[in-house]
């Protein structure tokens, strides 16, 4: 069984050697098709980080009248931080308000003067108000239109918001469904890619699997070669993949940082997931060829 | 050694390729099998090695009644008789010596035990010095020789030659008909089964004549008359 064994390894890595060209197509299709998954992996990631970088860009500014204190509105502060849609409130003080808006208006010294000549600081403190969910903004909106808050509220820049708010929430489920779609496709496209190599890869091995059999050989003596050199293709393709994928993240990754203006790291993404990613794609790998292998051999050692 | 009892072979739906075939071929015998394109030799080659299976009759081979062998028993059958092919079936992606190894990997045999007898064999058939070379760097007549030493390397009692020659020019027929008669002076049963009449009447031997599935004429030290 011992000397059977070390036969079957001997055989699997010298049909896949003496075969180099075949072996070379065979893993080539491979690692295209393993790629074609990552890149859709690639792509998710971007898509999903650009929506969440969108997202965090988006709040609702809370204006209060000026002559509201700070201890109301801390107070409505600290309600809307109670309620489960509200991710963050940030506190404007009118003093930081007017400092803002002198910076902002630096250049114009007509606008600096009128505010100067008021003598009085005409605005006040305001809440930036960020919500877990872009679909929670109205929820947030409602419940900011209660009547008790008249006559602290000022204005809500709600509005100006409503329509960016609404495209973002479609375009999320949009390429939330679309993502999903491509996958499959893909992944559907990458096992017929793969099952068919394998087979064609084991036609041209045809007469010599029908002169094993009439030498004596038995079913399992004839096919586990195939199949170990189905789990080396598997096992060398991931690698491969390995090998093209991280320099494509490292290339991709100021882009993606400079587009977004985030801190995600598609190659730090891709290292905390290693083995989530690469050893599914393996145990994926490995499963096709297996079965491929066996499915096509076993049309040959009938004889 | 070999019985074959009114064997008949029918293919879908009514294609008689063998009918009523009687025969009995005793230890060390030289038979040939002859007959014209389509008379039934390979496929009743194909029985003896169970790639097919008689539609009725029984097949004993070696004593082995095989007639309803099962799909388990098979390469046990096969490791037990050896078979040279007219398209020789060498293994193209391995060398001579591989080849012919291959024969004794399936059964099982040591390293050592391969690395001893194989030399030996090529040495019989003449291929001693070519045996790390590819089949596709061998002439026809030293393929088929390779193909002899692997029919051969396991010892079997009952070599099967299915028109050994069919490819090869006059003078490498004649090496191999030679080297199929030095086998069966060693004691081995050879069944050659071929169309050639000049290589028949050549060696002189037990000739069966079949035509159209039937076994027409049985002859000791026959002749193949068409």
């Amino acid at each position: 069984m011992l000397s059977s064994g070390s036969r079957v390894l001997k055989f699997a890595f010298q049909d896949f050697f003496r075969n180099f060209w075949l072996s070379f197509v065979t893993l080539t299709i491979l690692v295209l098709a393993l790629f074609s998954i990552n890149l859709l992996i690639i792509f998710n990631l971007v898509a999903q980080a650009s929506i969440g970088a969108i997202e965090d860009k988006v709040n609702v500014s809370v204006y209060f009248k000026p002559e509201i204190t700070q201890d109301q509105v801390l107070a409505v502060s600290k309600n809307l931080q109670g309620l489960n849609e509200v991710k963050d409130v940030t506190y404007i003080s009118s003093e930081q308000a007017l400092e803002n808006f002198k910076t902002r208006h630096q250049d114009n010294p007509e606008i600096l003067q009128s505010i100067d000549e008021l003598g009085k600081n005409p605005l006040g403190a305001s809440l930036i108000v960020t919500a877990k969910v872009t679909d929670q903004y109205t929820k947030i909106m409602q419940y900011l239109a209660e009547p008790h808050y008249d006559n602290l509220i000022e204005s809500k820049n709600f509005d100006d918001h409503r329509l960016v708010i609404s495209r973002i929430s479609n375009l999320m489920s949009k390429v939330n469904t679309g993502v999903v779609a491509v996958a499959l496709v893909f992944v559907i496209i990458a096992l017929l890619i793969i099952f068919n190599a394998i087979r064609m890869a084991i036609y041209t091995h045809k007469e010599e699997i029908m002169a094993m059999k009439l030498l004596g050989a038995t079913n399992w003596f004839v096919q586990a070669p195939f199949l170990l050199e189905g789990i080396i293709f598997a096992i060398l393709s991931v690698l491969l993949t390995i090998i093209i994928v991280y320099p494509l993240v490292g290339v991709i990754q100021p882009y993606v940082s400079s587009l977004l203006e985030t801190n995600f790291n598609l190659v730090t993404y891709f290292t905390n997931n290693f083995f989530t990613i690469f050893g599914l794609e393996l145990l994926g790998a490995i499963l096709i060829n297996l079965i491929s292998s066996y499915w096509a051999v076993s049309k040959y050692v009938r004889v | 050694m070999i019985y074959l009892k009114k064997i008949s072979k029918i293919f879908y739906p009514k294609s008689i390729a063998l009918k009523d075939i009687n025969l009995h071929i005793k230890p060390k015998e030289f038979v040939s099998i002859v007959g014209q394109s389509g008379a039934g030799k390979s496929t009743m080659i194909k029985i003896l090695t169970a790639e097919e299976k008689a539609s009725n009759g029984n097949v004993v081979v070696g004593g082995w009644d095989i007639t309803d062998i099962s799909q388990k028993e098979v390469p046990v059958l096969r490791r037990q008789i050896g078979v040279v092919y007219q398209d020789f079936k060498l293994l193209q992606k391995k060398t001579v010596f591989e080849n012919v190894a291959f024969a004794l990997e399936v059964c099982g045999i040591s390293n050592s035990r391969i690395n001893q007898v194989v030399p030996q064999v090529l040495k019989i058939v003449g291929l001693k010095d070519k045996m790390d070379r590819y089949p596709q760097q061998l002439s026809g007549g030293e393929i088929q020789r390779a193909a002899i030493a692997r029919a051969l390397v396991h010892r079997p009692k009952i070599l099967l030659a299915d028109e050994p020659t069919g490819n090869l020019d006059s003078l490498n027929t004649k090496d191999i008909i030679d080297l199929l008669l030095k086998i069966n002076e060693f004691g081995t049963t050879v069944v050659l089964v071929t169309h050639n009449k000049d290589v028949v009447n050549r060696i002189k031997k037990r000739v069966v004549l079949l035509e159209s599935g039937k076994l027409v004429s049985d002859e000791e030290e026959g002749k193949y008359i068409l």
